[in-house]
């Protein structure tokens, strides 16, 4: 390849890369070192300086350097603790029913004409496209309650008594599940069906030429066709679980509920940094939670993508 | 005996994700009372006071506050569209030392979701003096590993065939990347539309961030809430129908091509 050639792309590049690697750097890298650098450094606020903080003059304040003190605090704190247990079962729960749930969805949108799938799935999504507050709102007033639409259709035909969804302690990270299910199940069916919609008509017709049963179909053929959708969605349902915090503050107010029941990752990691009254500020410890969880996470994450990469190369 | 199956079953499926947004439209016109009975659908009458209440800004400054959140997203989703289909080019047509890296990082980004950064994010835009206005979400907001991700199948689907003509013709990448473009429009709009949604539901750092006059419609609706004790619970009612509605008409404006999209990129 001519030199001109070689120093021409690199120009393309830089313009072609150039922007996302600068906003990375600015809002991304940059914050990260800085939680870094936060998370060894003593927790220098009380609630006096409330206002010192709202000026804006953080980063002089907090300036001795404590190693890995806020580290030890955060592993003694059982709220802590019990913020991921919670938010580990929140995303499994909601992981183990929305999967199956849109599969089968997709399914049977599949079997309906061209003409009217389309509106069936796009009532579906229409929960992903309110707002999580708008959801909670609804859910607080529409599902919640001895009133609400919960207890009224499923649970008293059933025989059972009311349940209060947002108060009894062992009822609200399930409803928090229900909630979540309610709003990505339609988005998660949308990915799936547009899979469905992909795999080869041949298949089919071999299938139903070798006369394979409903639940052979499923295991050869359309399973597979979307095997790649539904690791894709896994993942982006766990981290969107992880990451959730609209949902249950719109709905618990920012606490994490009666007993912490309700108190997800990022709620608990919202209340040590800002606690409300006459808490302390506490963004060391915040930031030391962030960096205990975090990469756990993604490096579990990535290779769990990393296995199945290979797992299809070879 | 299936068909019939499919249709009960997904009947039920869309009136559990319908149904509550019927009533919550339906709520906007009720008093309280009768809000606080969730089976009753109808409003004994239809007050439009609501509303009034919201366009007069009487509790909170809604036109506002409704724009913020509009021009916030779209511009969000404009930067984040542009800045990630090069990349996402640069990955799927371009050879380059560093690819592998450049996009384990990328994933790494999508695996690492932003509000877990919000307390150095705080900080970091404290200390630049950003804190309070839209810009300091704008930009920070543009970077996603998504989109990337997403523009790499997209522009991976395209045949490798042309690139090759367009460097014969003499374009240099970037040229070849902009004639490229319009190829991929039900990409780009994909991607706009769902980036503009993941942006308007935003809910942690706009709360860190922004001032109060700088509001945006999911902490006004928050807002709306915490003191519902003053504020009749149809306000609430009413700006969520109106908070929402945006979303669907544009959502059934793109819905076909968003369909073609999504089915290109789960090909592979």
């Amino acid at each position: 390849m001519p030199r001109t050639l070689l120093t021409r792309d690199r120009f393309s590049l830089f313009f072609l890369l150039g922007p996302f690697l600068g906003l990375w750097t600015a809002f991304w890298l940059i914050p990260s070192i800085l939680g870094l650098d936060l998370s060894f450094r003593s927790s220098g606020f009380s609630s006096g300086e409330v206002g010192a903080v709202l000026n804006g003059e953080i980063a002089a304040k907090s300036d001795s350097f404590v190693g890995l003190e806020n580290y030890r605090k955060v592993l003694h704190d059982p709220r802590f603790w019990k913020s991921i247990s919670n938010s580990f079962f929140y995303v499994t729960g909601s992981l183990m029913v929305i999967l199956p749930l849109s599969f089968v969805l997709a399914l049977n949108l599949l079997s309906l004409n061209q003409k009217i799938r389309p509106v069936f799935a796009f009532c579906l999504i229409i929960p992903g496209l309110a707002m999580p507050g708008v959801l909670s709102t609804l859910f607080y007033l529409f599902f919640h309650g001895r009133e609400g639409a919960l207890n009224q259709y499923l649970i008293l035909p059933l025989g059972l008594n009311p349940i209060n969804w947002m108060m009894d302690p062992s009822f609200i990270l399930p409803s928090m599940v229900l909630q979540s299910v309610w709003r990505w199940t339609g988005v998660v069916t949308l990915f799936l069906l547009s899979g469905l919609e992909g795999i080869p008509k041949w298949q089919l017709e071999s299938a139903r030429i070798e006369g394979l049963g409903l639940w052979e179909r499923c295991r050869f053929v359309w399973l597979p066709g979307v095997r790649n959708l539904m690791l894709f969605s896994a993942v982006f349902l766990t981290v969107e679980g992880f990451a959730s915090f609209s949902g249950a503050y719109s709905i618990l107010g920012g606490s994490g509920g009666i007993m912490d029941s309700g108190l997800l990752f990022v709620t608990y990691l919202y209340q040590v940094a800002f606690p409300g009254g006459s808490g302390s500020f506490d963004f060391p410890a915040a930031s030391a939670m962030s960096f205990l969880v975090v990469p756990v996470i993604a490096l579990f994450l990535f290779w769990v993508l990393r296995m199945r990469s290979m797992s299809k190369v070879s | 005996m299936t068909r019939a199956f499919s249709w009960v079953f997904l009947s039920v499926a869309v009136l559990f994700s319908t149904y509550p947004f019927f009533w919550m439209f339906l709520s906007s016109f009720k008093t309280n009372q009768e809000i606080y009975q969730p089976a009753l659908l109808f409003p004994s009458q239809y007050n439009w006071q609501a509303y009034f209440d919201l366009f007069s800004s009487k509790y909170i400054p809604f036109f506002s506050i409704f724009f913020n959140s509009f021009g916030l997203a779209i511009s969000q989703a404009t930067v984040a569209t542009l800045v990630s289909a090069g990349v996402g080019f640069a990955l799927s047509k371009c050879s380059f030392r560093g690819s592998g890296a450049l996009l384990s990082l990328v994933i790494f980004i999508v695996l690492i979701p932003k509000q877990t950064l919000a307390i150095p994010t705080f900080e970091w835009m404290s200390w630049l003096g950003w804190r309070g206005s839209l810009f300091s979400l704008l930009l920070s907001g543009a970077v996603t590993g998504l989109g990337v991700l997403f523009f790499f199948q997209v522009f991976r689907f395209l045949p490798s065939e042309w690139v090759d003509l367009a460097r014969i013709e003499g374009l240099n990448r970037f040229q070849t990347y902009l004639r490229l473009l319009p190829l991929v429009s039900p990409g780009l709009v994909t991607f706009f539309v769902l980036h503009f949604v993941l942006s308007f539901h935003d809910h942690l750092l706009p709360l860190l961030l922004l001032s109060d006059e700088n509001m945006t419609l999911p902490l006004a609706l928050s807002k709306l809430k915490d003191s519902s004790h003053r504020i009749p619970e149809s306000v609430g009612m009413a700006a969520s129908t109106l908070a929402t509605l945006p979303m669907i008409v544009i959502f059934i404006l793109a819905f076909s091509r968003l369909r073609t999209a999504l089915r290109e990129v789960s090909l592979s």
